[in-house]
């Protein structure tokens, strides 16, 4: 990789962006991140900007995506220097353990950015991390006499692969494979870095993330539409909205339970300390707690039963019968039509409770079935914990 | 509480108290002979039979003696005694036995003790001495003794040929109804009276049976009696042949009996091939109730020497025929009008009247506008309602000639050729000489448009489907492949540039700015 920020845009980051070969070479410094990113400001991209706009037409027809700045530029940077740590070529380097140590937090530095705090700067972290994770890898299958080899693809070699000539390419899907402990370690920070990919792809965030982090998407109308028609594409769409319940639900800070009373206590009374504190006081301190906003989480729940609509309107409802084996968070978003009663007066309803013409009279009379069947498969109690722990969060008590 | 007559053998045990007793392969004690005791005659013929279903009776005939004895106790008893082979044969002679209500004793000469059962699965041994009183047979059971003395002895070849056959059914309907035609698929035997032995052979040998006889004479009869061999006979003849009086069918059980049908002989006589003693044959008569033993084997004769040819003339060649002679038999086909009412398989239409056709068209089923053809001509649009099935299998349904309520309706006459409605062809010829008369090829159609007109010959290449010629054609546009504006989005492919061996160079060094945490750094 030229250090240059031209070369670095035109061979990283647009085919990133447009779906072309990516060059992975030599690691990038932090150095060079502030270096670049007075040029970056300086400089025109015609085909950066394009590509980017391509990319975020993906979710909406006319996102609004703000200049590339010094964040996003360490961001692309860091995911180069993260897959930096496959290159085939990583055993031949002159380095000594430490400094790929070095490395990995220098990449780290990179990709912990500030929680992005409005829908634009939350799109563009998307744009790359979103299409980081789809990546593709180049493998060349050279056929020995002992079997075939497998092996990453790279610059034409000086060795057999030239000699011999007769390997054929393949392109396997990157995410899933094996990846070294370094990438294991710094792809959580790389989806931590964008939220908007933690929620669309539920399955692959990282945990400790959570949808509250880019609820304010989902507070605008057409974002919210494309996040639930992103959540319906996917395969198994019961497994993604139990994905993000099941991160919704451990994010929701606790209430503050009342704490019991110091002086007169029946611990103290024969001057006896008790080694643990009181039920319900605190243990430990809390970590990094997520501002949950009853509207944020409103938006969140009102997308996941508008999922459940998206699925009724597809005819692809098929609510499979072995319903004790799923997991709680499973569980929980089959659950959420089953609190529209509570709901209604705060998110509204999905459909009218009666059809307003023949055009949507089967859809209300599928939805009321469905409902009923959910109503049978879902236990109770799961709905009573949601009950208890959700809705008091949404619909404030008059 | 008696002491036990019989002890029980253990395994391994070589050493018996009785004599003749040894173990065999399998260490069971077994004698010299066995002694079947049957409380009966017919216990004995059950025996028989069955052992004659499983097994030959020629192995068990040489050895085996049949003796009527008395019991010392009162009663009497049916003793078989024959010599003993391996284990596994006493076996089966001793499930036989109980099966016929009988006991099978194992030892030799006079004393016999009971063959193994499940308490003595080795056998038994005699447990005290035993001695047997003169013409005396002692049989040792676990809890008793019995002594048989001899009566009398049976040959068993005489018991066999002399046993009464038993009737079993023949199907109502006759041998026919028999899929094996009561065993006399293959070969039937008929076994004829004196006096119908001339109407016998008049009738097979007009039925062109394959057959073969001789004349034998029977008992005491004073005629011989005619015995005939049929070799695959049909079941027509033999259903005949079973019905008349005098005539009796018997079915080969063997290369030297015959047994009649509608009866079973209570022994497998296939399997007892060393009860019929001789180069005889046997007929086992079942209505008659007799046994025939004719002299010798049979040599029959083949049937063409047994009938008697009464035919004087002699068939001629025909020398020369006369061709001319049938020129005063020709005489010409013409066309009549006929009363008799035939589906119209085609309609001519005139020129003027075909607009109407095109409304019509909308009102035929798929199936008959699919199958109606046509073939315009200068006397109109003749609508056939489908290509003649000439001779093949002909389409079903309703067919064009026959919804179409204009035009001229013609009829099919002979396949292919079409007449007028109401007229026929004079004089009624054969359908297949009729287009050969016409001259007509293997898909050619002749039609008859008017009365007085001259056919009109139609050939397959001229006939046009009726749908595809009525219906405008479509026009179809080419559908316009729109190229999109910009590009697609696709997924990027990882590729790496090649690593220089310092490529990590400047991460090596401790930071200007002072210590950083663990993990984090940059040179």
């Amino acid at each position: 990789m030229a250090r240059d920020l031209r070369a670095f845009v035109t061979e990283f980051v647009v085919p990133l962006l447009a779906g072309a070969d990516v060059w992975v070479g030599k690691p990038l410094r932090p150095r060079d991140r502030d270096e670049w990113a007075a040029e970056l400001g300086g400089t025109s991209f015609p085909e950066l900007d394009f590509w980017r706009l391509r990319r975020g037409q993906l979710l909406a027809a006319h996102p609004e995506l703000p200049a590339p700045d010094h964040d996003e530029l360490g961001l692309w940077m860091g995911l180069h220097n993260l897959l930096v740590f496959e290159h085939p070529d990583r055993q031949r380097v002159w380095a000594r353990e430490v400094t790929w140590r070095r490395l990995e937090g220098a990449t780290r530095t990179l990709l912990t950015l500030p929680a992005p705090e409005d829908v634009p700067t939350l799109v563009a972290r998307h744009l790359s991390v979103g299409a980081f994770v789809d990546l593709m890898r180049a493998e060349v299958i050279v056929p020995t006499a002992v079997g075939e080899i497998r092996m990453p693809a790279r610059e034409p070699a000086r060795r057999f692969l030239r000699a011999g000539g007769a390997g054929r390419e393949q392109s396997v899907p990157w995410l899933p494979q094996n990846h070294a402990p370094e990438v294991e370690r710094l792809l959580e920070d790389a989806l931590r870095a964008s939220p908007l990919t933690c929620l669309l792809r539920p399955l692959l965030a990282p945990a400790g993330s959570s949808p509250l982090q880019a609820a304010v998407m989902l507070r605008e109308r057409g974002w919210a539409r494309a996040v639930c028609h992103a959540w319906a594409r996917q395969k198994d769409w019961m497994t993604t909205g139990g994905a993000v319940m099941s991160a919704l639900l451990p994010s929701l800070p606790r209430a503050p339970a009342p704490l019991p009373a110091a002086a007169g206590g029946a611990g103290s009374a024969g001057g006896v300390v008790a080694a643990l504190p009181a039920a319900g006081a605190l243990l430990a301190l809390p970590g990094a707690v997520v501002p949950c906003d009853p509207h944020d989480l409103g938006a969140i729940i009102a997308s996941l039963i508008h999922l459940h609509l998206l699925k009724v309107l597809e005819l692809d409802t098929r609510v499979g019968l072995a319903l004790g084996s799923r997991e709680p968070g499973v569980l929980a978003f089959l659950a959420l039509p089953l609190l529209l009663p509570q709901l209604a007066s705060e998110l509204g309803e999905p459909v009218p409770a009666v059809a307003s013409d023949a055009t949507a009279a089967p859809v209300v009379r599928r939805w009321t079935e469905y409902v009923d069947h959910l109503a049978e498969l879902v236990p109770r109690s799961v709905v009573e914990n949601l009950l208890a722990t959700v809705v008091g969060r949404i619909v404030q008590p008059a | 509480m008696p002491n036990a007559l019989l002890e029980p053998v253990a395994a391994g045990q070589t050493r018996f108290r009785m004599q003749g007793l040894v173990s065999d392969a399998r260490g069971i004690a077994i004698g010299r002979e066995v002694l079947v005791v049957l409380p009966s005659i017919d216990a004995l013929v059950s025996f028989l039979g069955a052992y004659s279903d499983e097994a030959s009776l020629d192995d068990l005939v040489p050895t085996m003696t049949l003796e009527q004895a008395q019991r010392s106790g009162g009663g009497h008893a049916t003793l078989i005694r024959c010599g003993s082979g391996d284990g596994y044969a006493v076996d089966r002679l001793a499930r036989l036995a109980t099966t016929a209500r009988g006991q099978l004793y194992t030892g030799g000469g006079a004393v016999f003790v009971r063959w193994r059962e499940r308490e003595a699965p080795f056998g038994y041994d005699l447990a005290v001495a035993l001695q047997p009183g003169r013409d005396e047979v002692i049989v040792a059971d676990v809890d008793f003794l019995g002594r048989y003395t001899t009566t009398h002895r049976m040959d068993p070849v005489d018991l066999i040929q002399r046993l009464e056959l038993r009737p079993v059914p023949i199907p109502l309907g006759g041998v026919s109804r028999d899929p094996e035609l009561c065993g006399l698929k293959e070969m039937a035997l008929v076994l004829v009276a004196p006096a119908l032995a001339h109407r016998v052979l008049r009738y097979l040998w007009r039925m062109e049976m394959p057959m073969a006889g001789y004349y034998a004479r029977l008992g005491n009869d004073t005629q011989s009696s005619l015995l005939l061999r049929l070799r695959q006979p049909r079941a027509r003849a033999l259903d005949v042949l079973s019905q008349v009086p005098g005539i009796e069918l018997l079915a080969p059980v063997s290369s030297r009996a015959a047994v009649e049908i509608g009866w079973r002989h209570p022994v497998q006589l296939a399997s007892a091939q060393s009860c019929l003693p001789g180069d005889e044959m046997f007929l086992f008569r079942g209505r008659a109730g007799r046994v025939e033993r004719l002299d010798g084997p049979p040599r029959f004769v083949d049937g063409r020497h047994l009938v008697e040819s009464t035919v004087g003339v002699r068939l001629r060649e025909i020398g020369q025929m006369r061709d001319g002679d049938l020129e005063v038999l020709r005489v010409e086909l013409r066309m009549r009008p006929g009363a008799l009412a035939r589906e119209p398989r085609a309609v001519v239409i005139d020129w003027d009247q075909v607009p109407m056709l095109r409304h019509l068209v909308y009102m035929l089923p798929p199936a008959a506008l699919a199958a109606a053809r046509i073939v315009p001509l200068e006397q109109g649009l003749v609508v056939l309602a489908a290509p003649s099935a000439l001779g093949r299998a002909t389409p079903t349904g309703l067919g064009a000639g026959l919804l179409l309520p204009i035009g001229r309706r013609l009829g099919e006459v002979a396949p292919g050729v079409l007449v007028p409605d109401g007229h026929e062809l004079w004089p009624r010829v054969r359908p297949a000489l009729l287009r050969h008369l016409l001259g007509l090829q293997a898909e050619d159609h002749a039609l008859y448009l008017a009365p007085d007109t001259d056919p009109i010959r139609v050939r397959p290449e001229q006939l046009r489907p009726l749908d595809a010629a009525v219906v405008g054609r479509l026009a179809l546009e080419d559908a316009a492949i729109v190229t999109p504006d910009l590009p697609a989005v696709g997924v990027g492919t990882i590729r790496n540039q090649r690593l220089s061996r310092f490529a990590l160079w400047g991460f090596g060094g401790l930071p200007a700015g002072g210590p950083r945490p663990v993990g984090e750094g940059e040179g």
